[in-house]
């Protein structure tokens, strides 16, 4: 339009975000202490261990997928189409899984049914054992941890697809002469196919780039995520990076797949709207509905209440008893008296902050180059946008510190490791697809008209964003901005990796706390963590 | 919204830029696997004898440390690398990550303490034991010797620290594959013995604290671990004995060093000194149970537990550099042909 250079200075910038640290490790894998070498991929092909990390990785991540699917849906199902008492509550409550950040949420699994948890003692007890019941080890116990925790992506998409159903539709199926099953299966369903598939993507991916449930349960089980750091903890540096390359590689392949799949399914409805729940008429039905429900309720808050009950148990006052023996508020006290343990909770907010901040603005800098000013390079940027969703946690740190571990300013390479700005970057990098697809799609339905209006009224085009654009997009900005703080508050991969003192956030002071056995300071900094991450996803959904 | 938002943006930086611009004492960066009980009274101690300086610690496992310090090779965050076996610190001298600096307790110390280059050198001797729970097992019944851990009664009940973030536990595997060897690349009976204790094992624990948490809960009862440790938790009132192996045990030289490019050379030279110091020593001694490597601090000011450690130990003969040398190669093997094969 005005010769500008049409959107390539937002491309260049997210290929140096998103892009180059990946090319950095593809480019260590290969290179040996003298020049060029692919010894390292050799030895990887040949090791069995190796691919059996890499299948355990991706097995893993299918199974958490069906299983979430298997529990999110049908809850979805119960809580968008029936009418019972308690219905509104208790749909939410369903969805608190994702308020325990995944370090916290291992640890609350830990206390609850691990083997000397409180679920396990009191099996153990009622049935007067020698031995405690199951060990909380190994696939099964990633997997309980996966669904557990993932299966709100089903449980929200499905919701959220639900509400947009077309009833016309399903009253035409039956009209037809349509049984209830085959319009589920053959009506509804595949019209919540987007939602569905991009839940299962969430999951998939989050599976694959899990760190805390096998680093903590894993033992002898083989997942590439902790193979990578223990081959890093060895010194191998070159395998490592190998290893890195081989679990991004699967990632990207398993994006291009999904996206494959999802671009051919998306059917547009406008008619009457969702049809409403449906009131069970029978009072036995209504009542089982309910009770059902607040079973399912109860067997999901268990991790949290867990936490929060830990919280309050000084240190080594609980050994084998079934109940801790000690309540105070000394752990509480602790977290605010002793400065070296409140400063982490400091910086996980000011780095949480500006990374938001900072994803919220690329985001809407890509917005706009995409939909309002439909650049040539839209859909590079949005590809790029989407990038770091498949690139696991532990590939993204490993890959920054080896890009930003040198100094060389052509080369659009700084010292950022063990500066303050490493972990910010990385919470940006990973919050970016968060923030980007929800304002992306924000931009397509607001009507360029408002722009024009403004702009011919004399606004500048900073005006603009700021007093039309902004404030039109509100919602998404806030729900997506949320999610994106919550998500970067908590997180523990790539910071175990990038933390320096000034920087330590946490989920490493957690660790730390662990590491001494300071369970309740543990849990009293999960509550924290838990709370601000529910704070945030309240200010999320206000409307 | 977009008010609140730039506000937010501005507060942010703001803040960020008064974390990174405070000035006062001398901050000194330690990066320690000595815990959060040891580091804060030593910090506290120091601190009032030393205004000047602000001791701030990270709590890492030591191979974690080696890790760190290499990976921040470009732009060193640590002044001062305090603890872990000195094949950890023989593996970073040589890959030129270290200062040397010859303390002035070093005189004090015997040979084996002080490493090679001056660039390490041990404060602390740190025997590693075979460790039960004594609510249990009765101290006559816990294993004498490392053979008797493989006995059929202990299947199952054997809990091993994940070895591969630990530098005890690598001397400890370590030592038990040396101890089988007729020639140094002669690793068979060593993997053979390795891969018995595999199959006494019911579970590789995490971390430290989790292994002290699952041994007291007795989740199992047999462990092998460090002496300090365990001297640490019986004081705390955790149900905890150990038993020197009988037929000797390593005995871990745990190192401090300086690390190449620190900010704060001059604070961390003094850290070092008075780490070394008989002051410091006896500090980490009497509270701390750590077993001092200088030997010149007088019988009568040690506390008892120290005059029983040296008296009762049998230390077992190491080739410590060939340790450093092929430790991680023999922990690669372990990783992937005896974890987990014994069963």
């Amino acid at each position: 339009m005005r010769g500008r250079p049409r959107g390539i200075l937002l491309t260049l910038f997210l290929l140096w975000l998103v892009v180059y640290p990946l090319l950095m490790v593809v480019l260590d894998s290969v290179r040996g202490p003298s020049g060029w070498s692919l010894a390292q991929v050799a030895e990887f092909g040949r090791t069995p261990e190796e691919w059996q990390a890499l299948w355990g990785s991706l097995w893993i991540s299918m199974v958490s997928v069906v299983f979430a699917g298997a529990i999110g849906i049908p809850l979805a199902f119960v809580f968008e189409r029936m009418e019972f008492p308690g219905r509104r509550i208790l749909g939410a409550l369903v969805a608190l899984p994702a308020v325990l950040p995944p370090l916290v949420g291992v640890m609350a699994f830990l206390f609850l049914y691990g083997e000397s948890g409180f679920l396990s003692r009191i099996v153990k007890g009622a049935f007067s054992l020698e031995d405690a019941p199951w060990r909380l080890a190994g696939a099964p116990a990633i997997l309980l941890v996966h669904a557990y925790s993932m299966y709100v992506y089903f449980y929200l998409f499905t919701r959220a697809g639900l509400a947009k159903v077309d009833s016309s539709m399903i009253e035409a199926a039956q009209s037809l002469g349509a049984s209830r099953s085959s319009t589920l299966f053959r009506v509804t369903l595949p019209l919540l196919g987007p939602q569905i598939i991009a839940a299962a993507l969430l999951t998939f991916m989050t599976s694959l780039g899990s760190f805390s449930a096998p680093y903590i349960f894993g033992g002898g089980f083989r997942v590439m995520t902790t193979q990578i750091v223990s081959t890093k903890l060895n010194g191998n540096d070159a395998m490592a990076m190998v290893e890195t390359v081989a679990l991004a590689v699967v990632a990207l392949v398993g994006l291009a797949l999904f996206r494959w799949t999802s671009s051919e399914r998306s059917v547009a409805a406008v008619g009457k709207g969702a049809p409403p729940a449906r009131k069970l008429e029978q009072p036995v039905a209504r009542w089982l509905a309910a009770v059902v429900g607040w079973a399912v309720a109860v067997v999901v808050l268990l991790p949290h209440a867990t936490l929060i009950l830990i919280s309050f148990v000084p240190m080594r006052t609980w050994t084998t008893q079934l109940m801790p023996p000690v309540y105070t508020l000394g752990n509480y006290g602790a977290l605010i008296r002793e400065p070296e343990r409140l400063r982490p909770l400091i910086n996980s907010l000011w780095m949480a902050v500006v990374a938001t901040v900072a994803a919220l603005a690329v985001a809407l800098w890509a917005g706009r180059a995409i939909v309002r000013r439909r650049v040539r390079l839209a859909r590079v940027i949005d590809i790029l946008t989407n990038v770091p969703w498949a690139v696991p946690g532990t590939v993204l740190a490993i890959a920054l510190a080896t890009t930003f571990s040198v100094n060389a300013p052509w080369a659009g390479r700084w010292v950022l490791v063990g500066t303050f700005f490493i972990l910010p970057l990385a919470y940006l990098i990973r919050n970016i697809p968060l923030t980007a697809g929800p304002v992306i799609a924000g931009f397509r339905q607001l009507d360029p008209g408002l722009d024009e209006a403004a702009a011919s009224l004399g606004a500048s085009r900073w005006a603009t964003l700021r007093r039309v654009t902004m404030p039109l997009l509100r919602p998404a900005l806030l729900a997506c901005g949320a999610l994106a703080f919550a998500t970067a508050v908590g997180d523990f991969v790539t910071s175990i990796v990038l933390y320096t003192f000034e920087t330590r956030p946490i989920s490493v002071e957690i660790l730390s706390a662990l590491r001494q056995n300071d369970i309740g300071i543990a849990a009293a900094f999960g509550v924290v963590l838990m709370l601000v991450s529910a704070g945030a996803m309240a200010v999320g959904t206000s409307r | 919204m977009p008010k609140t938002l730039s506000r937010v943006l501005l507060g942010a930086t703001l803040f960020a830029l008064a974390c990174g611009g405070s000035k006062g004492p001398t901050p000194l960066v330690v990066y320690s696997p000595h815990g959060r009980d040891q580091l804060t009274l030593m910090e506290k101690t120091f601190e009032a004898a030393n205004p000047d300086i602000d001791v701030r610690w990270l709590d890492m496992g030591s191979q974690d440390a080696l890790d760190r310090v290499r990976s921040e090779r470009a732009n060193p965050q640590g002044d001062v690398w305090f603890g872990g076996p000195s094949t950890l610190f023989i593996r970073a001298a040589a890959d030129s990550l270290l200062v040397s600096f010859v303390p002035t307790f070093a005189a004090a110390t015997p040979e084996r303490a002080r490493g090679a280059g001056g660039f390490f050198h041990a404060v602390y001797e740190t025997p590693t034991v075979i460790m039960y729970n004594s609510d249990a097992v009765k101290a006559a019944d816990a294993p004498k010797d490392w053979d008797e851990v493989l006995a059929p009664r202990w299947k199952r009940k054997v809990l091993i620290r994940e070895p591969f973030g630990s530098g005890t536990m690598r001397t400890i595997f370590g030592l038990l594959i040396q101890r089988g060897m007729k020639s140094p690349t002669d690793t068979g009976p060593g993997f053979q013995w390795l891969r018995r204790l595999d199959a006494q094992t019911k579970e590789y624990v995490l971390n430290p604290a989790l292994l002290d948490q699952k041994m007291v809960r007795q989740e199992g009862v047999i462990s092998l671990w460090d002496l300090p440790d365990i001297l640490q938790e019986q004081k705390k009132g955790s149900p905890l004995g150990y038993v020197f192996p009988s037929s000797g045990t390593a005995v871990i030289e745990d190192c401090i060093a300086i690390i190449r490019g620190a900010k704060h050379l001059a604070a961390a030279k003094r850290w070092v000194e008075w780490v070394g110091s008989q002051q410091g020593q006896l500090l980490t001694a009497r509270d701390m149970m750590r077993l001092p490597s200088r030997t010149d601090i007088p019988d009568d000011s040690l506390p008892d537990w120290v005059k029983m450690v040296r008296a009762e130990m049998k230390v077992a003969p190491m080739d410590w550099s060939l340790l450093a040398d092929r430790g991680a190669d023999w922990m690669t093997y372990w990783d992937r042909n005896v974890r987990g094969k014994g069963r």
